[in-house]
């Protein structure tokens, strides 16, 4: 097994300091943080995401792999920041006003994050200006929103109609998603893409945003 | 069985998981099929029956099963309000509970904590569990030690009121000088496939909390016996059912498959592997982000979980 495969194979098994110790290993064997990144922890997190979108994993070892994902990132980031190595492109996400559940969005970011993209995560019960500034500030390609409430969700288009007076609408995506959310939904009010399911956002994502 | 009779079913095995993957199996076959308040028009009916569940030894590994609705972090923080009522300050005022769906306010209606260590009657403020353990230190083989959720007043207008309705607990000679707590829990409406794993986890954790001080307030082992669950509908919503299903034309396994395909021990974590993603799972929840992150939480309860966090770094601490 070479140390990509070592390294990918750990992440599928969420054994973040085993994890740690391979990319240590790794940049001491003078393996490039990019090649580490792409080769190792990106194919060990393109394996999880396949998995999850399958149905062979479940919620909990998919946010275990990301958390050895993340374990093995720590130590890539100024390494790759010096390197100046550019991500697949950058995504705000966040929970929408009102609404504290955030687990569909994190695996969302999660996965995501696994295929390269930057993910700026705003966290949950975000109000609409917060979008808005980080999505002015980061230059994001595409804005990410979730609820799971039927009371909540309808404030997603107010976020859209922000971002429309912001003049940032046509320079991002906007993707939402959520137990009580739909496509008739994300049709009316304007949304680029709707995913009933984290597995499928992912799809979803990649696609618009290539 | 005729129509229109909702079946009971019983579950019996000596861990959660295993308890837990029978009940989703007896369900989806035997349950009938019924719609429910959260089914949007173009779900199934949702699959229910009225379950018994029992699990002989809750602490027995191994105790997680990796089928669940959020990560081990999120598990953690959930334990934590159930046990230690870490969300109890996310419950809205009474006079907007009142309104109850006219409300605009989205906090919540009700915690488990809030219920059982903190239930409002008649401006009283009583602690059940408090009570309950009293009782049992008193007079071990009482019928009369429990705690309800329920409140007539303020549960039937509110969109989401509680789902466990009452916790049961009894003690037992165990023949060699010590005790056995057993206890049993009552819920009116369950998610089982979203819901009650989690559910259990923390409530088992309670069952133990509830032994332990039982055990220091007589000077006297008190071990954990069978946890008894049981739900008047438990059930699997008609929105879940692509994932049970799976959709083999597009290679996506159904639930059952996805069990079959991996040991027993791939598709469930020991405690001890749990442990250090309930302390921090890297991804900003757990214990120790929790803290972190939720400044407004009243300082006796931060101090709790502060308490349980130390408890947890401890080598023997079982999660």
């Amino acid at each position: 097994m070479t140390i990509y495969e070592q390294i990918a194979d750990e992440v599928v098994k969420g054994q973040a300091v085993a994890v740690k110790e391979l990319v240590n290993q790794a940049l001491s064997e003078n393996i490039s943080a990019e090649d580490v990144l792409n080769n190792g922890l990106v194919a060990g997190m393109n394996v999880v995401s396949e998995k999850f979108k399958n149905n062979e994993f479940f919620i909990p070892e998919v946010l275990v792999s990301a958390r050895a994902m993340t374990a093995g990132l720590d130590i890539l980031n100024p390494l790759l920041a010096e390197a100046n190595v550019k991500s697949r492109g950058k995504v705000v996400i966040g929970t929408v006003k009102g609404d504290l559940h955030d687990i569909g969005k994190n695996i969302v970011g999660m996965m995501l994050q696994g295929a390269g993209y930057e993910i700026v995560d705003l966290g949950a019960d975000v109000p609409k200006e917060k979008f808005i500034e980080f999505t002015q500030k980061e230059s994001a390609n595409m804005v990410g929103m979730s609820a799971l409430l039927t009371t909540t969700m309808i404030y997603m288009q107010e976020i859209i109609q922000g971002l429309e007076e912001a003049g940032l609408r046509d320079k991002v995506k906007v993707i939402i998603g959520g137990a009580p959310v739909t496509q008739a939904y994300a049709d009316q009010i304007g949304a680029d893409g709707y995913a009933p399911d984290a597995a499928s956002a992912i799809d979803l994502a990649k696609g618009l945003l290539e | 069985m005729q129509a229109g009779q909702i079946p009971i079913l019983r579950v019996e095995a000596d861990t959660i998981p295993r308890a837990y993957e029978q009940a989703i199996k007896e369900v989806w076959e035997k349950g009938i099929s019924v719609r429910t308040e959260y089914d949007r028009p173009e779900d199934p009916p949702s699959r229910d029956a009225t379950v018994v569940i029992v699990v002989r030894e809750p602490f027995a590994q191994p105790r997680f099963h990796r089928s669940f609705a959020d990560g081990l972090g999120g598990l953690a923080e959930y334990v934590m309000e159930v046990v230690h009522g870490a969300h109890d300050y996310w419950v809205k005022p009474l006079e907007e509970i009142l309104k109850g769906k006219e409300s605009q306010d989205t906090r919540w209606t009700y915690t488990y904590h809030g219920r059982l260590f903190e239930y409002r009657i008649e401006d009283q403020v009583i602690d059940q569990i408090d009570a309950m353990i009293n009782k049992l230190s008193g007079t071990g083989y009482t019928r009369r030690a429990q705690a309800i959720t329920w409140n007539p007043k303020l549960d039937p207008p509110t969109e989401d009121p509680p789902c466990l309705q009452r916790v049961w607990g009894r003690l037992c000679e165990d023949g060699e000088g010590g005790y056995v707590f057993n206890m049993n829990t009552h819920w009116r409406s369950r998610d089982l496939f979203k819901a009650w794993f989690e559910n259990v986890i923390a409530i088992t954790t309670l069952m133990r909390k509830i032994a332990e001080r039982i055990a220091e307030k007589i000077d006297n082992p008190v071990r954990l016996g069978r946890y008894a669950d049981i739900s008047d509908s438990l059930h699997i919503y008609g929105s879940y059912f692509r994932e049970i299903e799976g959709d083999p034309e597009k290679g996506i396994k159904s639930f059952f498959d996805k069990l079959e395909s991996r040991s027993f021990e791939e598709r469930t974590w020991h405690s001890d592997f749990v442990k250090p993603h309930f302390i921090d799972d890297g991804l900003g929840k757990g214990l120790k982000p929790m803290l972190e992150r939720e400044k407004e939480m009243p300082a006796d309860v931060r101090q709790a979980i502060d308490l349980e966090l130390r408890s947890m770094e401890q080598e023997d601490y079982i999660v």
